[in-house]
């Protein structure tokens, strides 16, 4: 049995050269490789830890078989951004993490390098389609076109709602297409399965911010809020309003459109850079910094690499393409006259862990010291934009709108799912829950509960 | 201290060094090649089978062909090749070559011709005088040549193994083996045979008559010839049982020595077969698939193999496994087993549950997360949960009472 495949990647020098994708997809002798590791647990724990329940091992044996659209269809039958779920998600948490192969002291199945050798099969034959269900004359309005929105109105056009999705950008896809670079992800994946979406008769309009929930009620039997999480929260901390100083989500927003010709990005050629935080977020916004041209990146975390919340892949990205990991170190302010110049640090101690089991941390007094930099970007995390949620009219929560366990909102017809109401999960999450709530409004409008 | 055991062995008075023959086949199609194989370690070799000048013989493009399985490239391998197109001269010269340069290697020269007693007669005695240490005649190729009378033609019919043995034996200076085919109802029945006509040693098998795959898109059969296919020789990794078993069978059944072919690609291989009563074995596919030097390891790891267990000799493991293969209905009713799961070893991913689920007894209990369990009143020990576990020892067996 041969070990776990491990597809060509781009060196790092020449990766950050450019945006592109930088791993290659598995050929047909790997990806047969690859799928014979798998042993086709029963009850299998991959799909357990899949938020939208995939059967794994069935896909992974009809690539074994050379089925590979018969694969695809697996995939699909699951997850309508199958495709896109094989580049971006974070399978060492989530199904890879949980394959049995661990167990055997192996590395697991490259279940995620599977994923996308299914999806670039199925491409060129055109993405499997199901069927769909006769017209009900019902109809749903979806705010938000990001992958929750996407997941519900695929759902609710294949039981025969007539679906309308409205989003404020220019094109839907949410942060498949503005926050995640190509780099993770062709933008053609998320645009070919929402061409897929699209062709099940869902109607995608852009541009379109939408603030009457109510209103909408009176054309539309039921709403899906789906507007995920498009601000970047602050650290609070002196100079953060400075020129120099960014948020995560706005920086990859304004590289994303600029690589798609609509605007400019920031410019950090030759500059050093602090990214501050520690997640998936902040990974992505060196790895974008390095890739502008900054001189000096630096990712500036509290705790050590251990507790650090990214996955570990994207940390090894970072450390590979030159980012410099400042852990155990928080920032106290930034220094700057009309701009940035520097940022103070203070030094930080691990203590017990909490109840969460996340260890606490504490300044080490004393410790402050500079660090000269160009630029900050700050991310923290993200959230919901206040005003917007609140123009909604539903119930919110610590800036979450509230739903139930069927993602109903306090406002009865008004379902909410993804980043929106999770606070800033993956996008298979998103996926899923645009799912639930999918049927929950269709036995809603059926005249259920 | 490691001790060096002796791994020579005694083969119709002949000396091996080793007990590691190349078979009639590619790998020996010129005393060149042969030559390079000695220098590597074989201690003899059986040349690409010779057949009188005024028989025709042709080379297909291509003929050869594999199957593998899931990562396995190949586990089986198939030829439509024909016996060598090298005149009888030719070989005569290149024997000669051989011998003088490597006169303590053993040289087989391998034979075939229709079944005219004169034609192998008049093989025999040339390719004898030429200096062989020993003739083969291949009674056993199961494509192209049984077309035309030769091959398994022969090794299929007890009649022909009998008159052509005793015809070889006639004019042959050196000892003479018959090279016998699996495709036969009873390969025991044709080893008796030539053991009644003179033959000096029996080497099997042949190549087991197959259909190596087809072409699921041009509908072709392969190996494919301009679009088409016969049927042909398969060896390699996957014969190993039907060549063990036709050669416990020869032993069992006859008191001459057995070279051992089919399959043998490791030491390992080798070690099986010589207990089950080969006394040599001969290799083919997977010199063809790594090249001669392979044989380097398997004298090695026969060496350590026996060294390990306290052997001094490899005469000391020939057919050591013999006795213990009987009639189905000599095997032991009363003996009664259950399978046990090592709770700390096993991995959960519940394979055991499903095979005996679906193909056995119902009698395993699994949840995701947690150990398989056997329910002993339910398990009929079938063997097929410890087959199919991927953890070493995590399922075994305990013995109960009735």
């Amino acid at each position: 049995m041969s070990g776990r495949m491990h597809p060509k990647t781009v060196s790092s020098q020449d990766r950050i050269k450019g945006f592109e994708p930088y791993v290659s997809n598995l050929d047909e002798r790997m990806a047969l490789y690859e799928a014979a590791r798998c042993l086709m647990c029963y009850d299998p724990p991959c799909k357990s830890a899949c938020p939208t329940g995939i059967n794994i091992p069935e896909f992974i044996y009809r690539i074994k078989t050379g089925n590979h659209y018969g694969s695809a269809k697996v995939i699909r039958e699951s997850n309508v951004f199958g495709g896109e779920c094989g580049y971006v998600c974070p399978v060492e948490r989530l199904c890879e993490s949980k394959c049995v192969r661990n167990n055997l002291n192996e590395e697991p199945v490259a279940i995620s390098l599977l994923q996308r050798f299914a999806y670039e099969k199925e491409k060129p034959k055109g993405l499997v389609k199901f069927k769909c269900a006769p017209s009900n004359k019902k109809k749903v309005a979806i705010i938000g076109a990001g992958p929750a929105s996407l997941s519900a109105a695929y759902e609710l056009a294949r039981m025969g709602y007539g679906v309308t999705v409205c989003d404020s950008n220019p094109r839907p896809g949410g942060l498949m297409i503005y926050g995640i670079l190509p780099w993770k992800a062709a933008w053609s994946v998320a645009e070919s399965e929402i061409d897929y979406i699209k062709s099940y008769g869902v109607k995608v309009v852009t541009k379109k911010k939408i603030t009457d929930v109510k209103a909408l009620l009176k054309d539309y039997d039921a709403v899906f809020i789906g507007t995920g999480t498009t601000e970047s929260s602050r650290m609070g901390i002196p100079g953060e309003e400075l020129p120099g100083v960014y948020l995560a989500q706005d920086f990859l927003f304004s590289v994303a459109k600029y690589l798609k010709g609509e605007g400019k990005a920031p410019n950090l050629k030759g500059k050093r850079v602090a990214v501050i935080g520690g997640g998936d977020t902040a990974i992505d916004a060196a790895c974008t910094s390095v890739r502008l041209g900054a001189d000096r990146v630096y990712v500036v975390y509290r705790r050590s690499l251990t507790e650090m919340p990214a996955v570990p892949y994207g940390k090894m990205q970072a450390k590979e393409e030159g980012v410099e990991f400042l852990l155990l170190t928080s920032p106290v302010r930034i220094k700057g006259d009309k701009k940035v110049t520097s940022l103070v640090c203070v030094k930080m101690e691990l203590g017990a862990p909490d109840e969460s089991g996340r260890r606490s941390v504490k300044p080490i007094k004393g410790s402050e010291f500079l660090l000269d930099v160009d630029a900050v970007i700050v991310a923290v995390g993200q959230r919901p934009e206040e005003d917007v949620l609140r123009s909604f009219g539903v119930k919110v929560d610590k800036g979450l709108i509230v739903v139930n366990d069927n993602f109903a909102t306090s406002i009865k017809g008004v379902y909410a799912g993804g980043d929106a109401v999770n606070g800033g999960e993956t996008v298979v999450e998103a996926v899923a829950e645009g799912k639930k709530a999918a049927a929950a409004i269709d036995k809603h409008l059926r005249g259920g509960k | 201290m490691v001790s060096k055991p002796d791994i020579t062995v005694k083969f119709c008075k002949l000396e091996l060094e080793n007990p590691f023959l190349l078979s009639s086949a590619p790998p020996t199609c010129t005393g060149e090649m042969i030559m390079r194989a000695f220098e590597e370690g074989w201690a003899g070799a059986v040349t690409k089978t010779i057949k009188p000048d005024k028989t025709p013989v042709y080379d297909l493009d291509n003929r050869f062909g594999i199957m593998g399985f899931e990562d396995k490239q190949m586990i089986l391998f198939e030829n439509i090749e024909e016996v060598t197109k090298r005149p009888v001269g030719t070989w005569v010269k290149e024997i000669k070559e051989v011998k003088k340069k490597f006169p303590d290697k053993i040289l087989i020269g391998s034979l075939m011709a229709e079944p005219k007693e004169e034609d192998w007669e008049e093989l025999a005695r040339t390719i004898s005088e030429a200096g062989v240490d020993m003739l083969e005649l291949n009674l056993g190729c199961p494509h192209g040549m049984p077309e035309r009378g030769m091959g398994a033609f022969c090794g299929q019919r007890p009649d022909l193994i009998d008159r052509l043995t005793r015809a070889a034996k006639r004019t042959s200076s050196v000892p003479v083996m018959v090279k016998l085919t699996p495709n036969v109802t009873d390969i025991a029945l044709m080893a008796q045979s030539a053991e009644k006509a003179g033959a000096d040693a029996i080497s099997a098998i042949n190549t087991v008559l197959g259909l190596i795959g087809i072409n699921i898109d041009t509908f072709e059969p392969m190996p494919t010839v301009d679009g088409k296919s016969t049927f042909g020789g398969m060896s390699g990794p996957g014969v190993k049982p039907i060549g063990q078993r036709c050669v416990a069978q020869i032993a069992q059944a006859t008191n001459i020595p057995v070279s051992g072919i089919g399959g043998v690609t490791t030491w390992r291989d080798a070690v099986e077969y010589l207990l089950v009563g080969a006394n040599n074995v001969q290799v083919c596919t997977a010199v063809m698939w790594r090249g001669y030097r392979i044989v380097a390891d398997m004298i090695d790891g026969l060496t350590n193999y026996l060294s390990d267990r306290g052997f001094s000799s490899v005469k000391d493991i020939a057919g050591k496994t013999l006795p213990k293969l009987t009639a189905w209905g000599k095997l032991n009713k009363d003996y009664e087993v259950v399978a046990t799961i090592n709770k700390d070893l096993c991995i959960k991913c519940g394979l055991c549950y499903v095979a005996c689920r679906d193909g056995g007894y119902q009698a395993i209990k699994f949840e995701q997360g947690k150990a398989a369990e056997v329910d002993e009143e339910k398990c009929d020990a079938c063997a097929l949960c410890t087959l199919i576990c991927p953890v070493p020892n995590c399922t075994t067996w305990k013995r109960v009472k009735k």
